[in-house]
């Protein structure tokens, strides 16, 4: 077994953690999140660059919190937003163990969320080069090439909602799509419905975005609304610093401090 | 089902001029669930009220708008009418025909239209009005005092004598202030301790009022009405109960060369002192920086000459908590020193000293008993400059205002001079005299014509030391801005007037809003200078903005009188505008999730945290809650939330999305 097998194996049999969350070999060469319980199931956990889906997701399910203390095998993404998520009071720290695995490939064990929230303190998310492009082309258009542009993407959308469903930060009960006194948000997915969805959860997500792509990873039709959340990090950047997930800081667009830039106001 | 009455004004010709109001009454009446619309001159007028209470009986309204004025002018009026007829006021909305529409727009069909849109917008949102109460909230009525210099003795007093108990809170051993420092006052020359001094005693003597001196503000919850102060006591290691006030510790102390704060450095004082003779509490304090004993463990000079043995060096330092239902700031204000100005030698010369500085030195209680004198050499001095603006109205060092106060105090520093020294010559540079305020103007020229101050319009570029004068360099640019050059034996900076340090950490202890300068921010400039953007928390004096003491001494008051108002009844009633976390039923209990994101974005911290509990007590979901009291119904908190969880009574999302709707529908 492996240093994150033999972890999840000792801290169940030790009976320190009730449940493990990971992800184990599935169907097609795909990898799929496993919740185990007894030891000897460790030596089925994985961990590699196939595991995309952000399994912090989990957390915050009833069915999961009923579980007692859960272990979970924590990329950099899903540690970020274990770290957002407690800063939002949804996660109790007497209740999780994280196994996290640095993008190195280290394997760190952390039992509280301050040695988290100092890790996760230490990195920084960086927006990949090639959305970077293509954010930078979207701006360059002009306001009608880049409705056109959106048109054409989320046209297709068929509200499915699995963007919202791979959203560890989407834990809110009752979903503002779901509000039908008043009715916010259309619900058959004709094109202005979709874009007031996709802009709705975008802002939704501003200054809580972990930027671990899930969203887009989980969306049957590959359409790129990642692109929103990322462009407000890098405008985040821009104006205010950038944020990082952090249990001390406050969140970025609910505080003021006397040195924000108010540049938007001209 | 909805039974709604609309009641269309003329508003005499205000709003009939331009907009047909026979038709818009028409228009309202196809609309619905309007049972009753009717148009008449004056809905104001007793008859026009009369109609909307006999509608509201006969018709068993459900609901009423009136489409006259702005609701800032008669919305009180039409909400106490239904009131009378047995409708809840909160079910009575206005449209506002007049400034909007009227008022705005010529005469023809479009106007006329408008008219008819806004009707039918508050026609669909007092269909969802829901009958909303009055908040009562119960007022603690003891006022806290932050500061005791003038400001926070006049609000202290006033507050006291309206029967309201205070507690004044002091961060140096004695009350008094700046103007206890000061010497004479401007524009009557009364002698300042003189005027001051008994109010200090009332201060002390009070029924009302407990003094706390050497203690400060560490921190304060709740809201209006019912504030929670905690005051930390510092430790004087002194029992003020059983000290006479003898003095005798002082005389006797070893330490005897600590600058005194009192006389600006210029005069000394022992580590145990009073700091000066007419100190309110006059009792002395051990500064524990300073003393021998707490500094090497050996002395105790004082305990052993102390007739009443009074002396506690064990002493610690006291938390006081207190309930408190409204709080005066009167922190104050303090001045650059001369160390801040590298053009006037950086304080390196004893000789350049600062308006408080000179204060001391014309004081009758100071250092040199009144007579002026040079720190350098005890000379009196033949030839003085006054340099205003030192620092103020200068951008570059950082202080673009105006510190309002030294263009006066400088006329009469010049003229004090004039009077005790008659041969000398003052020189007063100045870049404008403003002399704004009564017989203030005809005080400068005094100075000027009677007692011969040489004002020169100009400002001084350089001071430096040679053979035991200061040479002033500056410039005269009412003569052609030619160069002059005086000999001074000394110099007085007018030097800027500042927030005081830990204005800022106060400011947030406190939750009131500060400028860029650190001066606190009233919540209105012109129409509510005393009171801060946080309910129940006032300012007084130059904490707020530098001030002399008539504007303090007036805003004190006005501070005073607003915690009057408020202490006036038991219970404070409020305008139930506020915001409200929506609860649902189990197993949700309420659509929030908790994540409490609202609470930083929330201006008047009202957003705190309720744990819903089963039967044993056990906590199912912790969600938010807003606080009544503090709520002001701003509603940052609702755009702020996701799940769209919080509300503003009286503008529910619902309410504004059907005003939205029935205009858009109509297009």
């Amino acid at each position: 077994m492996n240093e994150y097998q033999t972890i999840a194996a000792g801290l169940l049999s030790s009976g320190t953690a009730a449940m493990v969350i990971g992800y184990s070999e599935g169907s097609a060469k795909r990898v799929r999140p496993v919740f185990f319980t007894r030891p000897e199931e460790a030596s089925t956990l994985v961990f590699d660059s196939r595991c995309v889906q952000n399994i912090a997701v989990y957390l915050t399910k009833k069915e999961i919190r009923t579980e007692g203390k859960i272990a979970i095998i924590a990329s950099l993404p899903v540690m970020r937003s274990i770290i957002q998520l407690a800063s939002e009071h949804q996660l109790s720290e007497e209740k999780i163990i994280v196994i996290g695995i640095t993008p190195s490939g280290e394997v760190k064990q952390f039992n509280g969320f301050d040695a988290l929230d100092a890790y996760v303190s230490s990195t920084t998310i960086e927006i990949e080069a090639r959305y970077r492009e293509k954010i930078e082309q979207v701006e360059k258009m002009t306001l009608t090439e880049r409705w056109n542009f959106w048109k054409n993407e989320l046209s297709a959308c068929f509200k499915c909602y699995a963007c919202r469903a791979a959203c560890p930060m989407c834990y809110c009960t009752r979903c503002t799509v779901e509000m039908n006194q008043p009715q916010w948000i259309p619900v058959p997915s004709h094109t202005l419905g979709n874009f007031e969805w996709h802009i709705m959860r975008a802002m939704h997500l501003a200054g809580r975005c972990v930027d671990c792509n899930a969203c887009a990873e989980a969306c049957p039709l590959g359409i790129p609304f990642n692109l929103l959340t990322k462009q407000m990090i890098l405008q985040f950047k821009k104006d205010f610093g950038g944020y990082n997930p952090s249990l001390k800081g406050l969140n970025i667009l609910s505080s003021y401090l006397p040195d924000d830039k108010e540049n938007f106001i001209q | 089902m909805a039974r709604i009455g609309v009641f269309v004004c003329h508003c005499g010709e205000n709003i009939s001029a331009t907009v047909e109001c026979d038709k818009v009454a028409q228009a309202a009446a196809g609309f619905p669930g309007v049972v009753h619309s009717i148009d008449y001159k004056y809905m104001c007028s007793d008859p026009g009220q009369n109609m909307i209470r006999e509608a509201i009986r006969e018709k068993n309204l459900t609901g009423v708008v009136v489409a006259s004025c702005s609701p800032r002018m008669h919305e009180p009026t039409f909400r106490q009418a239904c009131s009378e007829a047995g409708l809840n006021p909160f079910l009575c909305e206005m449209a506002n025909l007049r400034e909007h529409c009227s008022w705005v727009h010529e005469k023809g069909e479009a106007t006329t239209k408008k008219a008819i849109d806004l009707v039918r917008m508050m026609v669909e949102k007092v269909k969802r009005n829901q009958p909303l109460y009055p908040i009562r909230v119960p007022v603690t009525k003891t006022a806290l005092v932050v500061g005791g210099g003038i400001a926070g003795i006049q609000a202290a007093l006033d507050i006291a004598n309206g029967g309201n108990k205070v507690i004044m809170v002091e961060r140096e051993p004695s009350i008094g202030g700046h103007m206890s420092q000061l010497s004479e006052t401007f524009p009557t020359l009364d002698c300042s301790q003189c005027i001051l001094t008994p109010r200090m005693v009332e201060v002390a003597q009070h029924p009302n009022i407990t003094l706390y001196t050497y203690a400060e503000l560490i921190g304060l919850d709740g809201f209006i009405g019912n504030f929670k102060a905690k005051i930390r006591k510092k430790a004087k290691s002194v029992d003020e109960k059983i000290c006479t006030g003898c003095a005798l510790c002082t005389t006797k102390c070893p330490q005897k060369k600590i600058p005194s704060e009192f006389n600006e450095g210029l005069g000394k004082r022992t580590a145990i002192y009073v700091p000066f003779p007419q100190a309110v509490p006059n009792k002395p304090v051990i500064d524990k920086d300073h003393c021998t004993y707490y500094k090497t463990g050996k002395c105790k000079i004082c305990e052993k000459v102390c007739p009443a043995q009074a002396i506690r060096f064990d002493q610690p330092d006291e938390i006081v908590e207190v309930a408190v239902g409204a709080v005066v700031i009167a922190t104050g204000f303090t001045i650059h020193q001369t160390g801040f100005f590298p053009e006037y030698g950086y304080g390196r010369y004893p000789d350049v000293l600062t308006g408080l500085q000179f204060e001391r030195l014309a004081s009758a209680s100071g250092p040199t008993l009144g007579e002026i004198r040079r720190p350098s050499d005890g000379k009196i001095p033949e030839t003085i400059v006054f340099i205003s603006c030192a620092g103020s109205r200068d951008p570059a060092k950082g202080i673009e205002y105006c510190s309002k106060i030294c263009c006066m105090y400088i006329a009469k520093h010049a003229m004090l001079y004039q009077h005790k020294v008659h041969h000398g010559k003052s020189y007063v540079f100045y870049m404008d005299i403003r002399a704004g305020g009564k017989m203030y103007e005809e005080f400068v020229r005094r100075a000027i014509t009677e007692d011969q101050v040489n004002y020169v319009r100009g400002r001084v570029s350089k001071i430096y030391e040679r053979d035991g004068k200061l040479i002033v360099k500056g410039v005269d640019t009412l003569m052609g801005a030619e160069a002059v050059e005086i000999e001074a034996d000394m110099v007085v900076l007018a030097t800027a007037g500042i927030a005081n340090p830990g204005a800022e950490e106060l400011a947030q202890t406190l939750h009131v809003s500060y400028d860029g300068h650190h001066f606190f921010s009233e919540a209105h400039p012109k129409l509510r200078p005393v009171e801060t953007n946080t309910a129940g928390i006032f300012l007084a004096g130059a904490c707020q903005a530098l001030k002399d003491i008539p504007e303090s001494v007036a805003q004190a008051s006005g501070a005073a009188g607003k915690v009057n108002i408020l202490f006036s009844k038991s219970e404070l009633t409020r305008e139930p505008l506020i915001a409200v976390v929506n609860r649902s039923a189990p197993p949700e209990y309420s659509t929030c999730v908790g994540c409490f994101l609202c609470q930083p974005a929330c201006p008047y911290q009202a957003i705190e945290k309720e744990e819903i509990k089963d039967r044993s007590g056990k906590v199912i979901k912790t969600v938010a809650r807003v606080n009544p009291g503090l709520c002001q119904g701003c509603g940052t908190c609702v755009a702020f939330c996701r799940s769209k969880s919080i509300d503003i009574q009286g503008y529910t999302h619902e309410q504004v999305l059907a005003e939205v709707m029935a205009v858009l529908e109509n297009d």
